[in-house]
């Protein structure tokens, strides 16, 4: 037999994290029917997430600048992502940290020349 | 002080990398007309990371001098070997290309930039010293690679070849980094020396899981079976010139991290892999060579070839000694060579409209209507069959060689059994060329680029190149005494 | 530097030459090399043979090359020059000399003559290497390569079916005599220790009455190594059962009868007996196996060679007919008159064959004596070549004071079995007597057929072809200039007649071209005077032997005593059997026709050479295609192919199919296959 005592913190766990939810589902709704702004219509119905309509056929083509714009921005997201910790260990890596860096630095910023002249930042 | 001496390490790479960005900024600014000038500056760049290479090899650099950066990126002479090859790959590939794409209208000065990342991240990959360098030197060199399969975005299979190869490659990667992070995580350490020391005794499952995980990410990028899926259709797809580059550099670079891998990180636990890496090497060497036998397509059939050829190399992996691993670089360069060449003059097959031949069956009497490219094409097949007389047959001769020294006897024999069935595609070509009918289909003329590649990778492969025996086997040990210095 | 040497090697380097050169240096220069160093050879050996003949030289071996060193198998590349080598040497050289002399004429419209006369070279260094050896394994060496040789030459014109099958028929049937000469050597070897004959021969005495087990039974060693040699001679020498290659082997060129398969060849398996003559002197049931098989060969052959009408198959009988009698002379220990024999024999018999190239030369390749007679005045210097061959070989001489070649030599065969003494050679001796009046006859038929009698030609369909031929050149000579001179010589300046009532269809046949007559005239003198000039030396003299071969003193001494009937008896049959002829031929022409048909069973019998082919086809050709097609059909394609190469052919196959099926192009698929990888890497490495 399987000791399975071990997985107690896990069922607590389970538990709190679906108390939660249902609070955080639930709550609103009770709030909103007990203070009488309870006035549902289409728009408050329908799904939400992230600017696109969440039910539609997946194969329709929308316009690549969408992820180039997108990648550009994961690019200087993970940048200013390594310049968290580099900001605050340089005291213990020292010149090399920081050349490193401005090498880092530089490189990305060769690269946003070139999307520049390219016309990437350009949406026409 | 540490720092400088390691700057002065890495000097080839800064070469490149620097050298990189300054054409990429060209290339940006005088646009797709300077595509030649930069193909040529990049040549350039390569021929002076090479010069600046080879003291490294042919000094034998080996030992704690060559760490750079805390023991993350070696600059020994097991990793100047494989640059130079990756090199004359590279340059290979930048030559021929601009007379390729033209054709296309297509010739864009990204090529050259492209191919010059490409190229050092294969660097970085040979270098390697730590999962983490690998990492970024796999990475660099791939980005790279899946932007130059669909280059001829025109092309549907260029751009199917392009998608295929990232896609698979991120899954690859994925299995890469998931049986890093369980090395990591049993070994408590990401540098390759640190994995050796404590990678010691009975192996426990979850590092056994990461070893296998690594090797299996490495095998996707030097396509051992089952990872070779993506070849055939990779290669078939992408442009010549960039199918070449694959089927070299990257290889190359790959097969030399994963000695690397195996032999130095994962070095103590050689019997672990072992029977994986002989499945792996037999099963490449079959399935090359019958995936080979139905194909009409001359680039997919070299394909299967790269595949056939990558068991035998790994023939010389399964041994696990140095003899094996000296071997394998100086079938490494061979098959570089081998490959070069046939590649090119598959490139020189063009028809009167000067659009590529990749039909095996429009070759047919090529040693009547093109004499010369015939007999050369026929030097490269008979050479990747390992027939005598020709330079190919010494590749494969020092790779069982050391598998029977190895007393692994079994598997040389299986290995040769493999390599008579893999002669049939190669003598079906040579047949093709020579005893059927004129098809009378190549037409176009080529340029001196392609012609000087072709001769010279011809008279590497013609039993001249045994002059070089020698010389190879002087280079190769040393590369493969650094590597065993640290395992 | 030793003239043996170049005797040996200038033949070699000519037909190296020769045949690589072919095409590129054309057929003159390929002839004049190819001749020239012939004469070179035969130029050198004559001074040999004369210096010996003289008693001023002595045996010598002429080192050349290490061979092979292996364990205690050791033995170089040496060529021994002593008085049977001597013997040989002369009758090769001289022999090819004059052959190559003769092809010049007789080769000349053909289109392959560097070929040739390259095969003429070729086959007479390897010739030269076989009685040049100093070892069995050389002597091998020169035995398969005169086999190679031989069967380049018979299928020379390999466009004809009948050619091909001669020559594999001769190659085959020698492989049976090989395979005997191999045992045969290899027995030596087991039982000396060595394969070097002068080792062998000195060895031999010491072996005689030991016994060795031989196919589980216990036999005396000498009689069987010396049975399985002879048994090679018999391939070689086409004796008795295995002699049929020999008549088909007509097929080749005459000249190349006249070398290979009448004066050189052919004798190597006497000369092999007389080599290991001591070896043969130790093995007494051995030696009444060769007397036997000797006596058997002389007298089977004489029969069929009086019903044969081909010209060249008679004189390819008599030749058999004639090794019979060299064989059973050495069976009977008198190896002096063997060779004896051996070299008269060679000049008669390759003046014969030259003789009847000759005929046929002027005769437009008909070959059958049916349709000859009356040559006598048309090619008069080719009728007196062939009589002096007759004479020869009937041995036309008168008591004490000499005759013709074939009378020193044949006589003292028959004379030396008779004083021999025992009852197998005195077997022998009423054989070779009853086949010397058979010799006589067929020998004096083939002359009164050919030459004498009226023209039978119109019936010949070579003739008519030639007769029309030329008249058609004739008829389009100014339309077509080029084609009179393709007509060749023996047509070409004859007119045409339209009416002739003489059996002649209007050919004129002609003499022969110098190159041609000059070999018949110089082995015409060889005929006459061989065997007068040199009887002394080959029969009486120890000191010009030297012990290159066993010389029974006592045998030799017991030759000259024998009855003077004896003496006689060769004479007289000789003179029987030209009677007999002179009867059938001459004077009553339509008795042979009459005899043939009284004696029908009796004559079909002869007329189909015994049915030794028919027996041989039955016995070994059909049961070997039988093996042969069951081996083929059951045992190669049935199981070798279908499980080796077929199969494995066929596994690739379903290999590169299955793959083809697996790579389907899908990303899923490939993605699925690397997982699976995967986790079968791991599964298999865990457990």
């Amino acid at each position: 037999m399987v000791d399975l005592s071990q997985y107690l913190p896990i069922l607590i766990f389970l538990g709190i994290a679906l108390a939660l939810s249902s609070l955080f589902v639930f709550l609103p709704m009770g709030v909103s029917r007990l203070t009488g702004t309870h006035n549902p219509d289409a728009e408050k119905l329908s799904e939400y997430e992230c600017g696109f309509p969440a039910f539609e056929d997946p194969r329709s083509q929308f316009d690549v600048r969408f992820y180039l714009v997108a990648i550009l921005f994961i690019i200087f997201d993970l940048e200013a992502a390594f310049l968290f910790p580099w900001a605050v260990s340089l005291d213990m890596t020292g010149w090399p940290g920081w050349i490193t860096m401005m090498v880092f630095l530089g490189e990305l910023a060769i690269g946003l020349a070139y999307a520049w002249k390219k016309g990437a930042l350009e949406w026409e | 002080m540490e720092f400088a001496q390691s700057l002065r390490l890495i000097l080839p790479e800064e070469i490149l990398s620097i050298g990189g960005l300054v054409l990429l900024l060209a290339a940006a600014w005088l646009g797709d007309k300077a595509s030649r000038a930069i193909s040529i500056a990049s040549v350039a760049l390569l021929v002076a990371a090479a010069a600046v290479t080879v003291p490294t090899l042919s000094g034998g650099a080996m030992g704690p001098d060559t760490q750079a950066f805390l023991g993350q990126f070696r600059a020994d002479a097991f990793a100047a070997y494989a640059k130079l090859l990756i090199y004359v790959s590279g340059a290979a590939a930048l030559m021929i290309a601009p007379r390729f794409f033209e054709q296309f209208r297509a010739m864009r000065a990204e090529y050259p930039v492209l191919l010059v990342f490409a190229v050092l991240g294969t660097g970085i990959m040979v270098s390697a010293g730590d999962l983490m360098t690998l990492y970024i030197g796999l990475e660099m060199n791939s980005l790279a690679a899946y932007v130059l399969a669909s280059f001829l975005r025109v092309d549907n299979r260029s751009a199917e070849a392009g998608l295929k190869y990232f896609v698979l490659g991120a899954l690859a990667s994925g299995i890469l980094l998931y049986g890093m992070s369980l090395t990591y995580g049993f070994t408590g350490t990401t540098s390759f020396a640190g994995i050796h020391a404590a990678l010691t005794g009975q192996l426990s499952t979850g590092a056994l899981f990461g070893v296998i995980l690594v090797l299996a990410g490495l095998a996707f990028k030097i396509s051992a079976v089952p990872f070779h899926m993506w070849t055939p259709d990779v290669y078939e797809g992408a442009p010549t010139p960039v199918t070449m580059f694959f089927s070299t550099a990257p290889k190359v670079a790959a097969i030399a991290l994963t000695m690397r891998v195996a032999l130095e990180a994962f070095g103590n636990q050689a019997d672990a892999w072992r029977q994986v890496v002989v499945f792996a090497a037999l099963a490449s060497i079959v399935v090359g060579a019958l995936g080979a036998i139905g194909q009409s397509n001359i680039k997919r059939l070299l394909a299967y070839s790269s595949i056939n050829n990558v068991g035998f190399i790994l023939v010389g992996l399964a041994t696990a000694t140095q003899a094996g691993a000296s071997a394998m670089l100086v079938y490494l360069a061979i098959y570089v060579m081998m490959s070069i060449g046939s590649f090119v003059a598959v490139l020189m097959l063009r028809d009167a409209e000067s659009n590529q031949i990749e039909s095996i069956a429009s070759m047919a009497g090529l040693s009547r209507t093109r004499p010369l490219l015939g007999w050369c094409l026929l030097v490269m097949m008979l050479s990747l069959a390992g027939i005598p007389p020709l330079f190919g047959f010494w590749g494969k001769l020092v790779v069982f060689r050391a598998a029977v020294d190895a007393d692994m006897i079994a598997l040389a024999t299986l290995a040769i059994v493999g390599s008579v069935i893999s002669a049939y595609y190669y003598l079906m070509v040579c047949k093709t060329m020579f005893f059927d009918e004129p098809a009378d289909q190549v037409k176009g003329a080529s340029d001196w680029a392609h012609w000087a590649l072709l001769l010279i990778a011809t008279l590497f492969n013609s039993p001249l190149g045994y002059l070089l025996t020698g010389w190879f086997d002087n280079l190769a040990g040393k590369a493969s005494a650094a590597l065993f210095l640290a395992a | 530097m030793h003239p043996i040497l170049i005797i040996v090697f200038a033949p070699l380097a000519a037909a190296i030459i020769g045949g690589l050169g072919n095409k590129a240096l054309g057929s003159t220069v390929v002839k004049s090399i190819t001749t020239g160093a012939l004469f070179l050879s035969c130029a050198l050996s004559w001074p040999i043979f004369l210096g010996f003949l003289g008693e001023s030289y002595t045996p010598t071996v002429v080192p050349v090359l290490q061979w092979v060193q292996s364990g205690s198998l050791s033995f170089d590349w040496a060529l021994r020059v002593d008085t049977l080598t001597a013997v040989m040497l002369v009758v090769i050289t001289t022999v090819s000399a004059l052959v190559h002399l003769y092809s010049w004429g007789y080769m000349d419209e053909d289109p392959d003559q560097p070929r040739f006369f390259a095969y003429l070279s070729l086959f007479t260094f390897a010739m030269l290497m076989l009685v040049t050896a100093d070892n069995l394994v050389q002597m091998f060496f020169g035995w398969e390569g005169v086999g190679l040789a031989s069967y380049l030459l018979i299928g020379f014109w390999f466009r004809k079916p009948s050619a091909n099958k001669a020559a594999i028929k001769a190659f085959v049937v020698n492989r049976v005599g090989d395979l005997g000469f191999m045992l045969g050597i290899f027995g030596t070897y087991l039982v000396f220790g060595t394969v070097s004959i002068p080792e062998i021969l000195a060895a031999a005495p010491g072996m005689a009455g030991s016994t060795i087990g031989f196919l589980g039974y216990r036999v005396d060693t000498m009689d069987v190594l010396c049975i399985l040699l002879f048994i090679g001679a018999m391939g070689k020498s086409a004796q008795l059962g295995l002699h049929t290659w020999l008549p088909d082997a007509m097929e080749g060129p005459t000249p190349v009868s006249a070398l290979i398969h009448a004066a050189t060849m052919v004798t190597a398996g006497v000369f092999m007996v007389c080599r290991l003559s001591p070896m043969f002197e130790t093995a007494p049931i051995a030696l009444m196996f060769v007397t036997f098989i000797g006596a058997a060969t002389c007298l089977f052959a004489a029969t069929v060679g009086t019903t044969q009408w081909d010209i060249k198959r008679v004189i390819a009988y008599s030749t058999c007919s004639q090794l019979g009698y060299m064989f059973f002379a050495a069976g009977v220990g008198a190896y002096n008159a063997a060779m004896f024999h051996l070299f008269t024999h060679a000049f008669f018999k390759a003046l014969l064959f030259l003789g009847a190239g000759s005929v046929i030369h002027a005769m437009h390749h008909e070959q059958d004596m049916r349709y000859y007679g009356g040559l006598r005045k048309r090619i008069p210097l080719t009728f007196w070549a062939m009589m002096a061959g007759t004479l020869a070989i009937t041995g036309v001489g008168i008591y004490e004071v000499g005759g013709f070649a074939g009378y020193h030599s044949k006589d003292a065969i028959l004379e030396v079995s008779w004083a021999r003494g025992t009852e197998i050679s005195h077997f022998a001796f009423w054989l070779g007597a009853f086949a010397a009046l058979l010799t006589s006859f067929y020998s004096w038929r083939l002359i009164f057929l050919t030459f004498f009698g009226k023209p039978r030609w119109a019936e010949s369909e070579h003739i008519q072809h030639a007769v029309h031929d030329a008249h058609g050149h004739a008829d389009s000579e100014h339309d077509n200039p080029p084609a009179q001179e393709d007509a060749g010589h023996d047509v070409a300046h004859h007119v045409p007649h339209s009416d002739h009532g003489d059996g002649t269809a209007g050919y004129h046949p002609h003499e022969s071209p110098l190159t041609m007559l000059i070999p018949l005239g110089v082995l015409s003198l060889g005929a006459v005077f061989a065997g007068y000039l040199f009887n002394p030396q080959f029969l009486n003299s120890e000191g010009f032997w030297k012990g290159a071969i066993f010389f029974n003193e006592n045998l030799m001494h017991a030759m000259h005593a024998v009855p003077l009937w004896v003496k006689l008896t060769a004479t007289v049959v000789m003179l029987i059997g030209f009677g007999i002829a002179w009867l059938g031929y001459i004077r009553d022409t339509g008795m042979p026709e009459r005899a043939a048909r009284q004696l029908g069973p009796v004559y079909s019998f002869l007329f189909n050479k015994w049915y030794f082919d028919e027996l041989y086809h039955f016995l070994f050709v059909r049961p070997a295609f039988w093996l042969g097609r069951k081996f083929w059909k059951v045992g190669d394609q049935g199981i070798i192919d279908r499980f080796g190469p077929d199969g494995a052919a066929r596994v690739v196959a379903l290999g590169s199919v299955g793959n083809t099926r697996v790579q389907s192009g899908y990303l899923t698929t490939y993605a699925l296959w690397m997982l699976v990888g995967v986790v079968g890497a791991i599964t298999w490495v865990l457990f």
